[in-house]
């Protein structure tokens, strides 16, 4: 199957993100985050998007010119791109957060980047001893933190960049 | 028998050999024949600009009139390319006005063109005549303002989604009230516009067939512009809104007035801000139409595009959002019964999934256009059986574009790859000349690819294939192949270095996100001295060692006469 690889560069367009300053531009967004913001629910946006397989946006597909992508809309749809790095492997990816609906859009888009299966939240306090990786990110102090205990906006208020980590002796 | 014959004579027949391949033929059959050939060749295609270089263009063809370069390669539309790759039309433009050459029409695709290049070319070359810009980026409106104030016989300007930068807004006022010769002037990718100047240029340009206005200019204007204008044939429209302020009723019926007086449109695009109840305006003229493109219509859809399409009857190609959905599509399918072209875009490439036609409609088209020759169809998926029935239908294909907005997603029925539906177009359509594959692949569909698509001379390829036997079988079966485009696919240093010979009966091969070497390259390049095998490195993580056992970002590799480039920026190696 034609997957690309982990150990395989990035073509994703390096963009510089975008810090989260105010929620109306969050709010702006194509795609509808019904979630309350200012209360930091973590009601997470109806999963219109039904396929198993994770947007490959970032990834400069499918392949169309930005002027017919984009009609007459003209969006000017926020991003915010993170690095992401998996143990191991010097070279890092990219990642727009802002293209997710939630946890569990992005842990299956990070799944299929880098070919693996990774445990959070809930999860990684069950026994699955061959599931190896975990997904840490790096928080505005500097902290390593695991992904998935505080809501998805809070998240993303806070994360700098992911790391992909192996979970245990394995 | 022809060898008694003066030059004279062998150049008269070879006026009637036009196309550039038949050209290239006749040139190599003797020396007698390729020198009458190059004395007399007046259009020149080069589909590389780093395949050859000017000096050699203006040496063996002195009597060149119509110049097509072509510089970045195709994915560079898909931003796979980064800025200043290269491409730069600038040495061509100085040779050509260095030397006597009487330049009339210039074509250029997927270059680097700057105001200079703009400023050299209008005022080096007397007769100048035609100017198509395609997809090419670097100028401002000032280049501009030189070719429309120096060209004074200049009959064609024709802009097509390049990157302009919009300075003042003068340039199409620089045209001197002298300037009535003007057949062509499409202006849809800007901005910004004059109009008063705009309006004053058409009146003065009786022989105007084919104009094409940007965003800019209202629908009061377009009205005016067809008054002076009811003799084109090609007509962009721009925006097609009524202004609040104006009175509505009298504005429209002046422009249904208008239109119905435009006899002689065969093709219609534009309406990139629409007013849908401005529509009926145009539907008298909808039953002449040879080629409709509401690629950038989004506000046209549901009950207001199906009115209009039903209009169309005499439709040989069509351009279209998928907003159409898959019921609009065999409408057209009951409509447009000499349909030759379709492309079908994406209305939100990059959304959560909800792309509005599927298999059905594919279907449904081929059922009822048997003259289906050319295809681009972006959908939410495909199968198999729809492929066969597809290829059933329709034997004619020549092109074959299909983009499943996931790029591995398999026969949603039967969740098997779609291997056997791309076999059965490619061994059905025995004129296929490009195809593009999507969905889950596998190493057969390249099999059958090079059992059957003999005469294929493009394929573009993402996301497929398990092993390097795939490319393997295209690089063996496919005689006819020129361009290979392959990213995020499985195939190494195997295939690329089996057959090294046959990167020089090609024009170029792209692999990005693949599995080939550094060190591949590297012999490649060494054994092949007449391709230039271009290393794309992007990234700053310049610290890790070059070695040869690291995977290859991006691998752009041509054949050339003249060596290495010398415009390459940093970031692209040509490996020797």
């Amino acid at each position: 199957m034609g997957r690309a690889t982990s150990s395989s560069y990035s073509s994703i367009d390096s963009n510089n993100h975008q810090s989260l300053s105010s929620s109306s531009s969050l709010s702006q967004l194509k795609r509808d985050l019904s979630t309350d913001l200012r209360l930091g629910l973590s009601i997470s946006a109806s999963q219109h998007n039904n396929s198993s397989t994770p947007r490959v946006q970032t990834l400069d597909y499918p392949p169309i010119q930005s002027l017919v992508a984009e009609g007459n809309e003209c969006n000017d749809r926020a991003t915010f791109f993170v690095k992401v790095y998996m143990e191991g492997i010097p070279i890092g990816r990219k990642l727009d957060l802002l293209a997710h609906d939630g946890y569990d859009d992005l842990i299956r888009t990070l799944d299929y980047m880098f070919n693996t299966n990774i445990l959070w939240g809930a999860e990684v306090d069950t026994k699955h001893p061959e599931k190896c990786h975990v997904l840490t990110y790096e928080d505005e102090e500097g902290d390593l933190m695991m992904v998935g205990d505080v809501p998805w906006e809070m998240f993303l208020s806070t994360v700098k960049r992911l790391k992909i980590t192996r979970a245990g002796p394995c | 028998m022809m060898n008694y014959f003066p030059d004279e004579v062998l150049e008269h027949v070879f006026d009637f050999v036009t196309s550039h391949r038949d050209r290239n033929a006749v040139s190599l059959v003797c020396k007698l024949w390729y020198r009458v050939e190059r004395f007399s060749r007046q259009r020149v295609f080069i589909g590389n600009c780093y395949a050859i270089s000017p000096e050699r263009l203006i040496d063996r063809f002195p009597g060149v009139k119509a110049l097509t370069l072509k510089g970045k390669p195709h994915f560079a539309d898909f931003n796979l390319v980064p800025q200043d790759w290269g491409g730069y039309v600038q040495p061509w433009i100085e040779a050509l006005a260095r030397s006597r050459i009487g330049l009339e029409e210039l074509r250029l695709k997927r270059m680097v063109v700057s105001d200079e290049s703009l400023d050299v070319l209008s005022r080096s070359f007397t007769n100048f005549k035609s100017l198509v810009l395609v997809s090419c980026e670097g100028f401002t409106t000032d280049g501009l303002e030189a070719i429309a104030a120096n060209c004074r016989f200049l009959r064609e300007l024709d802009l097509q989604e390049n990157e302009i930068e919009e300075k003042k807004n003068l340039w199409l006022g620089c045209f001197p009230d002298s300037c009535t010769s003007l057949v062509s002037l499409n202006f849809a990718c800007l901005k910004e516009i004059n109009l008063v100047a705009l309006e004053r240029l058409v009146a003065r340009n009786p022989n105007l067939k084919s104009l094409k206005l940007n965003r800019a200019v209202p629908l009061e204007a377009l009205q005016r512009i067809l008054m002076r204008a009811p003799q084109l044939v090609d007509l962009g429209t721009g925006s097609f809104v009524l202004d609040r302020d104006s009175d509505d009723s009298e504005t429209y019926r002046k422009l249904r007035g208008t239109i119905l007086k435009c006899r002689s449109i065969r093709n219609l695009s534009g309406f990139l801000e629409v007013a849908p109840r401005c529509l009926p305006a145009i539907y008298p003229i909808c039953l002449n139409l040879t080629y409709l493109n509401l690629s950038y219509a989004a506000g046209i859809h549901g009950s207001e595009l199906i009115k209009l399409i039903r209009l169309c009857g005499k439709l040989q190609r069509l351009w279209i959002l998928d907003y159409i959905g898959d019921k609009g599509l065999e409408i057209v399918a009951s409509t447009c019964k000499d349909l030759q072209e379709l492309r079908v875009f994406p209305s939100d490439p990059f959304g959560a999934g909800h792309a509005a036609v599927t298999e059905t409609g594919l279907v449904a088209i081929s059922s009822g256009c048997p003259k289906l020759n050319s295809l681009l169809y972006f959908c939410q998926q495909m199968t198999n059986a729809a492929l066969i029935a597809v290829a059933k239908n329709c034997p004619n294909f020549i092109r074959f574009r299909l983009c499943i907005l996931d790029p591995t997603k398999p026969d949603p029925v039967t969740m098997q790859p779609l291997d056997e539906g791309f076999g059965a177009i490619v061994q059905s359509s025995k004129r296929l000349r490009r195809l593009s594959l999507s969905g889950l692949l596998t190493d057969r569909v390249f099999l059958y690819i090079g059992m059957y698509a003999e005469q294929l001379e493009m394929l573009s390829i993402a996301f497929a294939g398990e092993s390097d036997k795939g490319m393997l079988y295209v690089l063996n079966g496919c005689k006819k192949l020129r361009k290979l485009e392959i990213r995020d696919s499985p195939f190494g240093d195997m295939a690329l270095l089996r057959d090294v010979g046959k990167y020089e009966t090609m024009r170029s091969l792209w692999m990005s996100s693949c599995d080939v070497t550094l060190g591949g390259c590297k012999t490649l390049a060494k054994q092949m001295p007449r391709l230039n095998v271009e290393i794309i490195n992007e990234n700053d993580q310049m610290e890790f060692a070059h070695e040869d056992s690291q995977k290859v970002e991006k691998m752009y590799l041509y054949r050339t006469l003249v060596g290495p480039r010398k415009d390459a920026p940093e970031f692209v190696w040509t490996l020797v």
